[in-house]
């Protein structure tokens, strides 16, 4: 035990000391912060205002138009960039001879509007009501004003009918879906969409950090077999004192860095995520503390299971090349989980959710979203669990087996009957 | 009572026979040299005794008890494969190493401090060992594998790779730590460079001990049976086997071992019956020459059967 505490202490203090994990642990999340919050602030700051003509061949059916535009009643609410991130000013015209939209096509091209809505009767009859822009453009401008055109035609084809204004607004009063999650704790009402990106960007954490430090424990093994240094280790420490003290201090690593992050996240985020839930009135959102345990053991379990098959891995090979190339067959279930992501997130409780989050190497990450998505039975998570502890006993033994023969091996990668009979053989 | 001794070990690598039936004993404070080619088991049987691998078969005892992987912290070992980390602080490193064998961090460090002094390279304890060149990464293990203050002392190939100078040093530090009531164990395939070392030896050949005992008796038993002959003219001398039993032919120079109870001036007088000679000389064998001896007797006498 005294021997794994040193191997593990020598291993965490040489990697948190290193300007590299330093550099990367600050600049990370600011990165992060900035992937998120730059693209939002660019586009919100280009436009204020749209100049956006409408041609009707009524007045009265282009001011409804105006009206809902210009309210920004059909405007979408976008989490990431928050609320109304711009505002219609609307031109109005009956002009709807051709002359009228060459016109208005020269005023969009000399940037004088940027755009304008073609939407007479005989548009409406034909379905050709159309959208002229200066650019392809934002698809949130363009749903809010298909939502604008749509609702406003309704109206007015109601209207035609004798139905009478305070008629129309009751039948088209909508109502805003509100997503409740239900687990053991009772009705918790949370925001859908803010849940979704917070489980997806817990996952691209726990799915990096994982195939990160768990690569880092082969790179850290194939160092000391090539630099010879594990043969003075082993005239003092076992082989299984050195892979365990290994797994450890990396691990220690891993936590610490994801510590420093949930700091970082607390202090500088808090008021970010406050930010956001702002345009979201009546909608609470936290991270619960079930989903931040969910996240701790998901990757103790996961960083277990998958170091454990990269020290075996790192002990087979002669250098990093040799171990990157190899690297691909452990990582393969974890890309593979994450490539089925969203699949899984769109639907928690799929067969295929299911299937991944009992299978061992997809678990960590899919059980995860599970959990943080649903109310999982719990006999399904209890699975899981048994399965995963049952798979990371094997894999620890398969790859102790395979390290203790390889780190002393030297020259040649060893062939596929080679390392079973390392492992078939007993005694060291 | 032997510091280290080992009883008929084996061990085999699938069908590669590494080390069968290897006995031997190694005497307190004494300097043991473990001799024998490249590949003839030296490195696999240093592992055995040390626990780095286990032994299909046999026993391996440190201080006259069964091991035990506690013995380890009273053994030093350099390897012949040497290595450090690169990034390393070399203060930490050798603390490091220290600690794995027991040793509290602060008393490693002061440790590590006075050997560097002696070792006149203070000024580098707070370099990364990448550093430091070839030459003092070699220095740098050879401390580490002696600041727990070890009472056995294991060298894989010690003078490998170390230029004359250092060689020098390293073969001073060895008596010192002799002197210091260490008992010492090394292998090298240098026999020449360490046979007046060396209080015993054992000859590794393919994996089996092939003669071993005190370095002055082995001498003793082969006496002053060798003759190295320098001349011009004939060697028909040589083919007289009353007189020569085995020789090294070198052209103008030849090592002679004497046949069983032949005198070496009738030798001489036969060699001067066709030849002019310039040297002879009537030697005691070189550890070289009794290796080469023993291991191609049986053969000679596989020879003779056939």
């Amino acid at each position: 035990m005294r021997n794994i505490w040193i191997v593990a202490k020598r291993e965490y203090l040489e990697r948190v000391r290193r300007r590299s994990f330093i550099i990367v642990t600050l600049l990370l999340p600011v990165l992060m912060a900035a992937i998120f919050i730059v693209p939002a602030k660019l586009s919100t700051s280009r436009g204020g205002t749209r100049n956006v003509a409408v041609v009707t061949s009524t007045p009265e059916f282009g001011e409804r138009i105006k009206q809902r535009l210009e309210a920004g009643a059909d405007q979408s609410r976008d989490p990431f960039r928050g609320g109304m991130s711009f505002t219609f000013k609307v031109l109005l015209s009956t002009d709807a001879t051709d002359r009228g939209r060459s016109r208005l096509r020269d005023e969009v091209r000399a940037g004088k509007l940027d755009g304008f809505l073609w939407v007479t009767d005989d548009a409406i009859r034909e379905r050709k009501v159309t959208y002229h822009g200066r650019d392809a453009g934002d698809p949130f401008e363009r749903s809010s004003i298909r939502a604008s055109v749509n609702r406003s035609l309704v109206e007015k084809r109601l209207a035609e009918r004798g139905v009478n204004q305070a008629d129309v607004d009751e039948l088209m009063a909508g109502i805003s879906l509100e997503t409740v999650k239900v687990d053991g704790s009772g009705d918790n009402p949370t925001n859908n969409r803010v849940l979704f990106g917070t489980v997806f960007a817990l996952v691209m954490l726990l799915y990096s950090t994982l195939l990160f430090y768990g690569s880092s424990v082969m790179r850290a093994v194939t160092e000391e077999k090539n630099s010879r240094v594990v043969e003075v280790l082993l005239s003092s420490a076992t082989p299984h004192e050195l892979m365990a003290g290994k797994i450890v201090g990396v691990g220690a690593v891993g936590l610490t860095q994801m510590l420093i992050w949930a700091l970082m996240g607390a202090v500088v985020a808090g008021p970010a995520v406050g930010g956001m839930l702002a345009f979201s009135p009546g909608q609470s959102f936290r991270i619960a503390p079930a989903m931040l345990v969910a996240f701790a053991a998901a990757f103790l379990l996961g960083y277990t299971l998958y170091s454990s098959a990269y020290a075996g891995l790192g002990a087979l090979v002669n250098s990093d090349q040799e171990g990157q190339q190899l690297h691909f067959i452990i990582a393969a279930p974890m890309i593979l989980a994450v490539v089925l992501l969203m699949p899984v997130l769109r639907n928690p409780a799929s067969p295929l959710a299911i299937v991944l989050s009992l299978f061992p190497f997809t678990s960590p990450v899919i059980m995860y979203v599970r959990v943080a998505m649903q109310q999982v039975p719990l006999w399904q998570v209890l699975l899981s669990l048994a399965i995963m502890l049952v798979t990371i006993y094997y894999v620890i033994w398969l790859s102790a087996r395979i390290y203790r023969i390889g780190i002393l091996m030297y020259g040649k990668r060893p062939t596929l009957p080679e390392i079973l009979k390392w492992i078939r053989y007993a005694g060291a | 009572m032997y510091t280290v001794e080992l009883i008929e070990l084996a061990k085999s690598y699938g069908d590669f026979v590494a080390v069968s039936e290897l006995s031997l004993g190694i005497q307190p404070g004494e300097i043991f040299g473990l001799l024998g080619p490249n590949g003839a088991g030296k490195t696999s049987t240093i592992r055995m005794m040390i626990g780095i691998t286990m032994p299909d078969s046999g026993e391996v005892r440190l201080f006259a008890e069964p091991f035990r992987r506690s013995h380890l912290s009273r053994v030093g070992y350099l390897p012949e494969e040497r290595g450090l980390y690169r990034g390393m602080n070399v203060l930490e490193h050798l603390v490091f190493l220290a600690e794995l064998k027991g040793v509290r961090a602060s008393e490693a460090a002061r440790r590590a401090r006075s050997w560097c002094e002696r070792l006149e390279f203070t000024e580098w304890l707070d370099k990364r060992v990448e550093e430091l060149s070839k030459g003092m990464q070699q220095k740098v293990q050879f401390v580490g594998a002696l600041l727990h203050d070890p009472e056995i002392i294991v060298m894989d190939e010690p003078f490998s790779g170390l230029d004359p100078a250092n060689a020098v040093s390293l073969r001073d530090a060895l008596l010192e730590l002799k002197k210091n009531g260490k008992t010492i164990l090394f292998s090298t395939h240098r026999m020449d460079q360490v046979e007046r070392m060396c209080d015993s030896i054992c000859l590794v050949h393919r994996g089996t001990a092939v003669l071993k005992g005190e370095l002055s008796a082995i001498k003793a038993q082969y006496g002053r049976s060798h003759v190295h002959i320098e001349y011009q003219g004939d060697p028909a001398f040589l083919q007289d086997q009353s007189l020569v039993a085995s020789h090294n032919d070198y052209g103008n120079y030849v090592e002679v071992r004497l046949a069983p109870g032949a005198d070496s001036q009738e030798l001489l007088r036969k060699v001067l019956a066709g030849a002019r000679v310039m040297r002879f000389d009537v030697v005691e064998p070189s550890l070289e020459e009794i290796f080469i001896d023993v291991v191609t007797k049986p053969r000679a006498e596989e020879a003779a059967h056939a």
